[in-house]
């Protein structure tokens, strides 16, 4: 049996404050290769900061979180930087794109901390956004893209980089329904091809749609 | 596992320059602050050398050989040199040339009515002293051996003006304690010799048979070979005066030249520490801008962090930023000194003289103080929670 992408094992979050915070009380979660689910629950139930922790964004406040076997409660700031560069992929609900850069660019800003030399990350960058049908707006400014196209271009810079894991938050939920749907198919085509996402959303119809749903609430999974 | 986030250096650069470049109104004007400041320091720098370079080469042109042989004015009572003290010092080895002249108090009017004065005396000259002094004439001529017992006068360029005389159309004339004496010429300025420029000279004969001053000199004014000024000097007291050496002085105009460009430096320090504060404000304002930028921009640096930048990676795109900013500034702090310089030198007729050193200084210092006003907004964006930055909205 192969080692899983991604493992929480009875994780804890709390945020200090009086009284303190239980974000996360006792989570245990685990991804395979290959696989698609949706993280669904309400708003406040916890599943936006088990994505950040499974993002490596957050630490859990006790137990583990194992990426490709590894322990990353032990990991320097310098490590996790390089693992979320290499191994994670991150698609956001406001996309996050630098208003500036054309879409190539953008897409390319996924490759920048990889040490890889420009050429190759507009290469790499171009096949990213033709996978997403966006192959004809290689030059085009986000601020000339609708909102659909910026969270594909969102998307391609997420896999430019062949994660191991894509980490999707409400990928849907700055969208129009037809607009969302189409997103959520592209995401099932990329899992079709390999990869391996996580989508957490507050929609259970969007995760009726994904192959395996897991439901936070009050910091746990039921 | 070999998991390292790698940012090369030129990605670092342009990273920093994309900040840069997105705002780039705020860019223009946080950089003016820093290049007001650099300007006013280039320019003060550039314009005190090239004051010294245009000074230098009026010592050049009037020579640092000139010495001026007078009596000593310690004590109440001022002991004339003695009458042959012109011929004896002519004869010292060294010596080019050895003119004579005697100031008086006698006051010079436009006429023989003209009650008020105009601060003009009158100075009797051995002819050949505009040799020594290397006079050169705005119009007119000068005196000669010819005219130097004739009721002729050449004006000094300052008398010239107090007086009203501007040019010798209309033949004018001067009135000396009385007597009519004809305008012959006016000097340029003499640099070396204000106290000059403030005189009308007349013949030495015809100061001693028409106005009836004593023919003792009151200076005598001497060339000397440059290479053997520093032994000839000390011969010339006992030369002129062999009685009493001690009741003579022997000066050396270029030396006031170069004290009045000594002084010109309390000024020039002065400036500089003003230029230092307007840089200080400036970086200050860069320190203030950049704090902002962090603010507004933690959703790019939250995303950066997910893309794999380390706090390092992200410390160093903002005090590079502030840097490249700040030096942004300071070439074009360069460039706005270097134009008042020239502009400056121009006007004053200057040789024009930007020392390399004080423009790679202009820009070195708007790169350090940008850098040091990034440290602490850099700081800040890397202490940033990336997980708030990323869900910080847009």
């Amino acid at each position: 049996m192969s080692t899983p992408v991604l493992e929480v094992d009875d994780v804890h979050r709390e945020y200090p404050g009086s009284p303190p915070v239980k974000a996360l009380n006792g989570v245990d979660l685990t991804v395979d290769a290959g696989e698609m689910l949706a993280v669904v629950g309400p708003s406040g139930s916890g599943k936006s900061t088990l994505l950040n922790i499974m993002g490596t964004l957050d630490r859990p406040t006790s137990g583990r979180l194992v990426i490709e076997g590894v322990d990353t409660s032990t990991l320097s700031d310098r490590r996790l930087s390089g693992l979320r560069s290499a191994r994670l992929g991150f698609v956001f609900q406001s996309f996050h794109l630098l208003e500036t850069l054309s879409a190539l660019d953008n897409v390319a800003t996924g490759l920048l901390y990889r040490g890889v030399s420009g050429r190759k990350r507009r290469s790499m960058a171009q096949k990213a956004l033709e996978s997403v049908g966006l192959g004809d707006r290689l030059q085009t400014r986000p601020t000339k893209l609708s909102g659909g196209q910026r969270q594909r271009v969102a998307i391609a810079r997420a896999i430019v980089a062949e994660p191991a894991l894509v980490l999707a938050d409400e990928p849907t939920g700055n969208l129009d329904t037809a607009t969302g749907d189409g997103i959520v198919d592209l995401l099932r085509d990329l899992n079709q091809d390999g990869a391996t996402i996580v989508v957490i959303t507050h929609d259970a119809d969007l995760a009726g749609q994904l192959p395996r749903q897991v439901e936070v609430r009050d910091g746990l999974i039921r | 596992m070999n998991w390292r986030s790698k940012l090369r250096f030129r990605d670092l650069v342009g990273t920093s320059f994309l900040g840069l470049r997105s705002r780039r109104g705020r860019t223009a004007l946080t950089a003016l602050g820093i290049a007001i400041g650099i300007a006013s320091m280039v320019a003060v720098v550039g314009i005190s050398a090239s004051s010294k370079a245009a000074l230098l080469a009026e010592l050049d042109a009037y020579g640092t050989n000139l010495l001026e042989v007078s009596p000593s004015s310690s004590g109440l009572a001022v002991e004339p040199l003695p009458l042959d003290a012109q011929p004896m010092l002519a004869r010292v080895d060294a010596v080019e040339t050895a003119s004579a002249v005697s100031k008086t108090n006698l006051e010079v009017r436009r006429n023989v009515n003209d009650s008020s004065i105009a601060g003009v005396t009158a100075m009797g000259a051995d002819p050949e002293l505009f040799t020594t002094l290397r006079m050169t004439m705005a119009t007119g001529r000068p005196l000669d051996d010819g005219l130097g017992s004739l009721p002729v006068a050449v004006l000094g360029e300052v008398a010239a003006i107090r007086l009203g005389i501007h040019d010798l159309s209309g033949g004018p004339t001067v009135s000396i304690d009385g007597h009519n004496f004809e305008v012959i010429g006016v000097l340029d300025e003499l640099p070396l010799n204000p106290d000059i420029s403030r005189t009308v000279i007349v013949g030495d004969t015809a100061a001693v048979e028409i106005l009836g001053i004593k023919p003792n000199p009151t200076s005598v004014y001497l060339r000397v070979t440059p290479e053997e000024m520093a032994t000839t000097r000390p011969l010339l007291k006992p030369t002129a005066n062999p009685d009493r050496p001690a009741k003579v002085n022997v000066s050396r105009p270029s030396d006031f030249l170069e004290a009045r460009a000594e002084v010109d430096r309390n000024l020039q320090n002065l400036l500089l520490a003003l230029g230092g504060v307007a840089l200080l404000v400036g970086g200050v304002g860069i320190a203030n801008v950049m704090v902002i930028s962090v603010l507004e921009r933690r959703g790019e640096i939250g995303l950066r962090r997910a893309v794999g930048a380390t706090r390092g990676h992200i410390r160093s795109q903002f005090v590079l930023e502030a840097g490249l900013l700040s030096g942004l500034g300071g070439v074009l702090g360069v460039l706005l000194g270097s134009a008042i310089t020239i502009g400056y030198a121009r006007r004053q007729d200057w040789v024009i003289d930007l020392p390399p050193f004080a423009l790679a200084a202009g820009i070195g210092a708007a790169l350090v103080i940008g850098m040091l006003a990034g440290l602490y907004p850099a700081a800040k964006a890397a202490r940033l929670d990336p997980a708030l930055a990323v869900s910080g909205g847009t």
